[in-house]
């Protein structure tokens, strides 16, 4: 099992109750989606898995390939295969790009026990997945993300996930604020990805990211839990019905 | 009072002062003038004594330790230790690309220095060799330094100074390489070395300077450097001061543009127990342009200034600045950055910034920009801002599997390169974003 997550309870630090028993298994291999409106803590899941301060886990687990994930720190779990996109982007002036990254991949090829490697190999590894993500190489050469638009954002975050190969690829809300072209290129970099030994989480609050990604699973997320799962027709159901409906009806949750 | 005291000098020397005129000396062989000058020099530093933190200008910077233990500035018993001068001028690891200088316990160091193959209307060479050279660019340097008769230690300098370097550019003439200026202290004893520089740079003339400044022990190292940019010249100075942890390393550069001048003056300051860079600009023809960049790095328990003052005498000038500093431990650092535009300096350009980052609790950063506007018709701007690392960025880094230290040492030297990157030659671009490098490699914070 890729990810097994339990009742998980989850608190900010002035004490607000974000999650409030998440329950979700993905299994090896599997896409899965995660929808809800606003404020249903979509982004609180993502930043939980991946180790952000600034959250406090109250009750349950998380176990990633057999292990606990909240044993390990956040660059850890990042050296381990977890990899979550950003719903915004950091701008980090005085960076670049291909430093930056040249030294994620070694940190993460150092943790397996593989040599490093050094620019010129580098290169040639991120020639080859631009190639096939459609992304210019002027991205490389520039600060991480400064004074790059939405689009080139988010298209910066599935370059790295490419280059980086995770076990786990959480999205969180990529598609939101991309035109249909950027849409596309991000749709390729997951699909591109997927594979036997990999799991994808996009979380998302609209169904169009769906139209290129197929999920195997869709779950509804509503104030603090998992209210409702199934395949990829309840995204289109969603789509139709709204959220609303799911609020008001939570007796619905176990029938789908 | 008289320029001239009968020594010793009267009752009314700061006592502090009292070592250094003890040993001072003017029986030397040296011209009248000189004598003279260096009589001036010592009366006048008697009469300022050391600069108290109530001044304005020296605030920031505590001297106590070298008030109580004097530094004085007598020729050493033993020969300067030539074995350990190489071992750090190998640890420079210079671009090595022009003519090089090396200055060793305050004196030039012929052995390790490389200063022939310039053009034949370049005149370069040490200071105490143009005393009889050129005996014109000396009694500048001696006589008419803006500084001595204001700064106490610019006055001990003129009283003390032994050597230093003049580097004279005809007009119409551009070096391609950079000039290699290198200070050394051996350690061999703690005392103090004054030095004394002048560059000047003939109409049309180009020229890139690094000077770098580095030694073992204790020691106190006085600088001082005259720029003269003539109409359209352009000279790029960038200065790195890797001292030793115990040293003081007090530097003044005074330099005057005329018209359409370009300066660009750079300073690094990575290392040294205490530490003051000065740098004085004025505008003394139309046109010019001024870029004063820097930054700092301070740990343990170092302290570090940049001062800047530039004053706009002329109309259509324009000046950049940004000065980035960082400090962790218990280092204090500090900047201190005065523009003044004069009455009649209309259409004047000035812009200031200093940005700052604090690592851990203890660590100090003061920062001070200022602006001093009397014409109406000019644009003027100055910012600062002291911060901690950001945490967000932060995160984003270890959420790709960066580890916290490796990520917290990306970001501090992607906040510093930023005024390094804006060094327009590239050797010396990157030779100094190595030794930034190399210095936040070994950043305990």
């Amino acid at each position: 099992m890729m990810l097994e997550i339990k009742n998980l309870h989850a608190r900010l630090s002035d004490g607000r109750e974000i999650l409030k028993g998440v329950d979700l298994s993905v299994g090896d291999s599997e896409v899965h989606a995660i929808m809800g409106p606003n404020g249903s803590g979509k982004s609180t899941l993502a930043a939980v898995l991946a180790g952000r301060d600034g959250y406090e886990v109250t009750e349950g687990s998380v176990t990633y390939r057999g292990r606990d994930l909240f044993a390990m720190p956040a660059d850890a779990r990042a050296r381990e295969g977890v990899f979550l996109a950003f719903q915004y982007p950091v701008e980090i002036p005085g960076v670049n790009n291909m430093y930056f990254l040249r030294a994620a991949l070694n940190a993460q090829r150092r943790n397996r026990g593989e040599p490093e490697l050094d620019a010129g190999q580098f290169l040639r590894v991120v020639r080859e997945k631009l190639k096939t993500l459609d992304i210019g190489d002027d991205l490389l050469q520039r600060a991480v993300n400064v004074g790059f638009s939405g689009g080139e954002k988010k298209r910066n975050e599935i370059f790295q996930m490419a280059v980086l190969e995770p076990r786990l690829a959480i999205l969180d809300e990529t598609d939101s604020g991309l035109d249909i072209d950027a849409l596309r290129v991000v749709a390729r970099g997951v699909n591109g990805l997927r594979a036997p030994d990999r799991s994808i989480v996009l979380i998302t609050h609209y169904k169009r990211l769906l139209d290129y990604i197929e999920p195997d699973r869709v779950h509804v997320l509503q104030d603090g839990r998992i209210v409702q799962s199934g395949d990829k027709e309840l995204a289109a159901e969603l789509e139709r019905r709204g959220y609303g409906t799911f609020g008001e009806q939570p007796e619905l949750a176990g029938s789908a | 009072m008289s320029a001239v005291l009968d020594f010793p000098v009267s009752s009314a020397a700061k006592p502090e002062t009292r070592p250094y005129l003890d040993v001072f000396d003017d029986s030397a062989l040296e011209p009248q003038w000189l004598r003279q000058a260096r009589r001036h020099g010592v009366t006048r530093f008697a009469e300022l004594g050391f600069p108290t933190r109530r001044s304005e200008s020296w605030r920031y910077l505590d001297l106590q330790s070298l008030q109580q233990k004097p530094l004085l500035p007598t020729v050493p018993e033993r020969e300067a230790h030539q074995a350990a001068a190489r071992t750090q001028l190998a640890g420079l690891e210079l671009p090595e690309r022009g003519a090089r200088l090396a200055i060793l316990d305050g004196r030039f160091a012929p052995e390790i220095s490389r200063i022939d193959g310039l053009p034949a209307d370049v005149w370069f060479g040490a200071t105490s060799r143009a005393t009889a050279e050129r005996p014109e660019l000396s009694r500048e340097l001696a006589e008419d330094m803006p500084g001595d008769t204001a700064h106490p230690f610019a006055a001990l300098n003129a009283a003390f100074f032994a050597d230093g370097f003049v580097l004279d550019i005809a007009a119409g003439v551009t070096l391609d390489e950079p000039i290699e200026i290198v200070h050394l202290a051996s350690g061999i004893e703690p005392r103090s070395y004054h030095t004394r520089s002048i560059i000047r740079i003939g109409e049309g003339s180009r020229a890139t300077i690094l000077e770098t400044y580095t030694g073992n022990g204790r020691y106190w190292r006085n600088d001082i450097v005259a720029v003269h940019l003539a109409a359209g010249a352009e000279l790029s100075r960038a200065v790195l001061v890797e001292e030793g942890s115990e040293a003081v390393h007090l530097a003044e550069v005074d330099a005057t543009l005329n018209a359409d001048a370009r300066f660009s003056g750079f300073a690094l300051l990575l290392g040294g127990g205490t530490v003051r860079h000065e740098v004085s600009v004025r505008f003394a023809g139309e046109g010019a342009r001024c870029h004063l960049d820097g930054a700092f790095v301070v740990s343990g328990r170092e302290e570090a200034n940049i001062v800047t003052n530039v004053d706009h005498q002329v109309p259509h000038g324009e000046t950049r600045e940004l000065i980035k500093g960082v400090a962790a431990g218990r280092a204090h650092g500090a900047f201190q950055g005065k523009i003044t535009v004069r009455e009649h300096a209309q259409k004047v350009d000035a812009h200031q910034l200093s940005r700052n980052l604090i690592l851990g609790q203890r660590a100090v950063i003061d920062t001070k920009p200022e602006l001093e506007i009397y014409a109406d018709d000019v644009k003027c701007s100055h910012g600062a801002s002291v911060g901690e690392l950001d945490e967000t960025a932060l995160f984003y880094l270890r959420s790709r599997g960066i580890p916290d230290a490796e990520a917290r040492h990306m970001l501090i030297e992607g906040f510093l390169r930023e005024p390094v990157e804006a060094i327009a030659e590239p050797a010396l671009r990157d030779y100094l974003l190595r030794r930034l490098a190399r210095r936040l490699e070994k950043l305990e914070e």
